[in-house]
């Protein structure tokens, strides 16, 4: 039996000319029979036959033949869409492989520039940028990164500048590198923050947050942390990760797109803050840290206690301190500066009381 | 309606192409309906932001579906037939050529830069100008990536291949460009489109521009117009009759000191004349309008001298209407957007507000800073993005729409015979679609 349709309006084009036919429209036995003028017969089976979607405007369908990628039926009549059973069935899936192979290439192309080239190269690099420049990326980056963390939007995070605190500061720096010949020389600054951390940026730019002093019991604990960050300025690890990060960013616009704008920088900040050294970098900066601060007379004992001061007041919260203190290396780490203590020498506090003191309200 | 073939039928009358008299008369008629397009706006770009942008080639994919299909040259809409999963592959496909690229290539040039400047900028901007070649380069091939994948009355288009040469082209007309201060922009426009114009096709027919690009100096007549408006004003209001009464040792007033006298409630009365002032936004005012008037004439002046064998293009665009289409879409969708804004905060602020009827303040603010980072980071993320998906939905209904429309219903092909002699072309097969684009973000949209 057929069935014929309205065929009026309905136009076909045979996908090599742009010159439409006029058709008559049958279904019979399964088959969808599109009449042209000239008596020629295109006979597509009903369950081949596809509507064209994400149509705009007047009714009205575009139907095409999965056998005939180019061949195009206009139709008006839509009585004759009940006839066909799989207008939107989707085509099956082909060259799936083909785009997991790329998916996973560019994945794997990703992990290895961020997680293999740009360490290798920054590593490489780092060593020969000049003190000079070094210092600019240092400036720049710390720039950065007092912006990020400002939470009223407006200014830059404060430096704190008490001048009787940054006097017992740079006491106590001195103490430090007195008997060391540093690389490049140290610049320490307190910003005004609740954060228990304190990270190194190159050029020898060493950042304690106000909360670390807070925290700490005694300036012994501060005095181990500032040792310890002035052991991974010595070995370069900030400047590697500056180089390192320079390169990411670029990935990650790439990546990210238009979702993202200012993001990017704000990542990078967060990352140098939180500092993911290696181990090895880590343990090098430790070590440093037990040798200056033995050298200084200062019990290196001090920098278990602010591992363990920074576990114990700040466990259980805020993110980038509680990944530092999971880091499963800590217990060896405090274990390690508990070593390094010589029973046999008398050690001495790096501050004063009042000095201590001073300290302690260098952001009042 | 410019429709004006439409009979009872959504398709063009069959008879003409047996009549053959009405057929060298082809105009182009456009059937969308808003409402539609910012529900599937609004469906694709929600998808995309809960796939994490990962939808966003299908949206795109739709969208063209949509707005293609509405666009109907003779009554028979053009269609596009990309695929979403071969423009997901040229994104990879971008990305592990790009990433070494512009990784490896960043983390050298901020080398230099600090070790060689001790400075970023040197590096930012070598940066940025290493992407400007790519960026011609993609651009070309996104036009004939999306031009392959365009169809009209079942025959494809085309563009030839040639990505290199544009870019190439691009940078050095740019220079003389830059060099001649502006003047020599018309040779620009009209060259590049050229170079476009001429590898492009539909099915066996070559396109071809013709014309000159001095002809494109009318179009720039409202920019130029507004520059010497702002070089006038500035002159008069600077120099030969200063807004500031003062002689000419005192130091000339400045901005800041109008604003506050203006807020000390003094009307500052040492100017003279500082109605003249306002000379200076209608000025910049000006400027933009003869940018986009410029864009869009030199669009319909070059439609009119494009050509093929038996086919010619007329083209009545308004610049005008084009210019009004950016005002009204823009205000409607940052109005919305502030709109919809507002209420957000407000309903933060009211939770905050109803919170604190029953706890101290201090402990409600406590809660929110006792969120961890990343949980405030993703809501604000969450937030960001809803609003983008706002503004992008209300971009299309108000900006992207009414222009596809008058395009399409000003543009129309006088003499169309030729197309009787034109059969189908091979497809273009290539692998990265419109992947560059998409990756280094040109925003080519639609």
């Amino acid at each position: 039996m057929s069935i014929g349709f309205n065929g009026l309006g309905a136009q076909f084009f045979d996908g090599d000319r742009p010159v439409g036919q006029e058709v008559s429209l049958h279904i019979a036995s399964g088959m969808l029979q599109v009449g042209l003028d000239d008596g020629d017969l295109h006979r597509w089976p009903v369950s081949e036959v596809r509507r064209v979607p994400d149509m705009a405007g007047k009714p009205g369908a575009v139907l095409r033949v999965i056998s005939d990628p180019l061949a195009r039926l206009y139709i008006e009549d839509l009585g004759l869409l009940v006839h066909l059973p799989a207008l939107t069935k989707r085509a099956p899936p082909k060259g799936r492989g083909r785009l997991l192979a790329w998916a996973v290439a560019a994945v794997g192309a990703v992990a290895l520039q961020i997680g293999v080239l740009m360490p290798l190269l920054a590593d490489n690099l780092a060593g020969y940028i000049p003190a000079k420049g070094e210092r600019a990326l240092g400036e720049a980056t710390l720039g950065h990164i007092r912006e990020a963390l400002d939470e009223t939007g407006l200014s830059p995070l404060k430096i704190c500048d008490g001048s009787k605190g940054i006097a017992a500061m740079a006491q106590m720096s001195a103490r430090l590198g007195a008997e060391q010949r540093f690389r490049q020389d140290v610049t320490v600054y307190v910003l005004d923050h609740d954060m228990i951390n304190a990270f190194a940026l190159p050029g020898g730019f060493v950042v304690l947050f106000r909360g670390l002093i807070e925290a700490a019991n005694g300036p012994d604990e501060v005095a181990a942390v500032l040792a310890h960050e002035i052991g991974h300025v010595i070995s370069r690890d900030p400047t590697r990760n500056a180089l390192r990060s320079a390169g990411s960013i670029g990935v990650l616009g790439l990546l990210l797109g238009d979702f993202v704008g200012g993001a990017a920088v704000l990542f990078m900040a967060e990352r140098l803050i939180s500092a993911q050294y290696s181990q090895s970098a880590e343990s090098g900066a430790d070590a440093f840290a037990h040798d200056i601060l033995a050298q200084a007379g200062i019990s290196p004992g001090a920098l278990a206690n602010m591992f363990e001061t920074m576990r114990t007041k700040n466990g259980d919260s805020s993110g980038v301190t509680a990944h530092f203190l999971s880091h499963p290396a800590l217990a060896e780490r405090i274990e390690t500066a508990r070593n390094a203590v010589d029973q046999s020498v008398d050690y001495t506090p790096s501050l004063s009381e009042p000095d201590w003191r001073a300290l302690r309200g260098i952001c009042s | 309606m410019t429709d004006t073939h439409a009979t009872a039928s959504p398709w063009a009358s069959p008879a003409q192409a047996a009549a053959g008299a009405d057929q060298t008369d082809l105009r182009v008629a456009f059937t969308g309906k808003r409402g539609p397009l910012f529900w599937l706006a609004f469906k694709t770009g929600f998808f995309t932001i809960l796939t994490v942008g990962i939808y966003r080639f299908w949206m795109k994919t739709r969208l063209r579906r949509w707005y293609w299909s509405a666009i109907r040259p003779g009554g028979h809409p053009l269609e596009y037939v990309g695929d979403p999963i071969e423009k997901l592959l040229g994104f990879f496909i971008a990305v592990v050529i790009l990433t070494f690229y512009i990784g490896i290539v960043n983390l050298l040039l901020m080398f230099v830069s600090f070790s060689v400047f001790s400075a970023s900028w040197v590096g930012y901007l070598a940066s940025f100008a290493g992407v400007v070649p790519l960026w011609f380069y993609a651009r070309y091939r996104a036009r004939r990536y999306v031009l392959g994948r365009t169809r009209w009355r079942g025959v494809r288009f085309g563009l030839e291949k040639g990505a290199w040469g544009y870019a190439v082209r691009a940078l050095w007309y740019w220079a003389l460009t830059l060099l001649s201060l502006g003047i020599l922009w018309p040779r620009m426009t009209f060259l590049l489109e050229k170079y476009r114009t001429d590898r492009t096709f539909f099915g066996s027919a070559r396109l071809t521009q013709g014309g000159r690009w001095p002809m494109l100096y009318r179009a720039t007549l409202p920019f130029v117009f507004s520059l010497l408006l702002l070089a006038g004003a500035a002159l008069w209001v600077g120099w030969i009759d200063p807004v500031s009464a003062q002689t000419e040792a005192e130091e000339v007033i400045q901005f800041e000191d109008v604003i506050g006298m203006l807020e000390k409630g003094e009307f500052p009365g040492t100017l003279a004349a500082p109605e003249r002032l306002l000379l200076f936004p209608l000025a910049l005012a000006g400027l933009l309008f003869g940018a986009i008037y410029y864009t869009w004439v030199c669009k319909r002046i070059m439609a009119q001298h494009k050509f093929s064998d038996g086919i010619r293009f007329a083209s009545a665009l308004s610049g005008v209407r084009v210019a009004v289409i950016y005002v009204i879409g823009n205000f409607i969708s940052y109005l919305a957007l502030g709109i919809g804004l507002a209420a957000l905060i407000l309903g933060v602020v009211f939770l905050y507000w109803e919170a604190a009827l029953f706890g101290d303040t201090s402990h409600v603010g406590q809660v929110w800073s006792d969120l961890p980072r990343w949980l405030t980071l993703l809501l604000l993320g969450i937030l960001y993005l809803f609003v983008f998906l706002l503004w992008g939905v209300l971009h299309n209904t108000f900006i992207t729409f009414p222009l596809m429309r008058h395009l399409a219903r000003t543009t129309s092909l006088p003499e169309a015979l030729g197309l009787d002699h034109i059969s189908q072309r091979d497809r273009d097969n290539f692998a990265e679609a419109e992947g560059f684009a998409e990756a280094l973000d040109l925003g080519a949209a639609i």
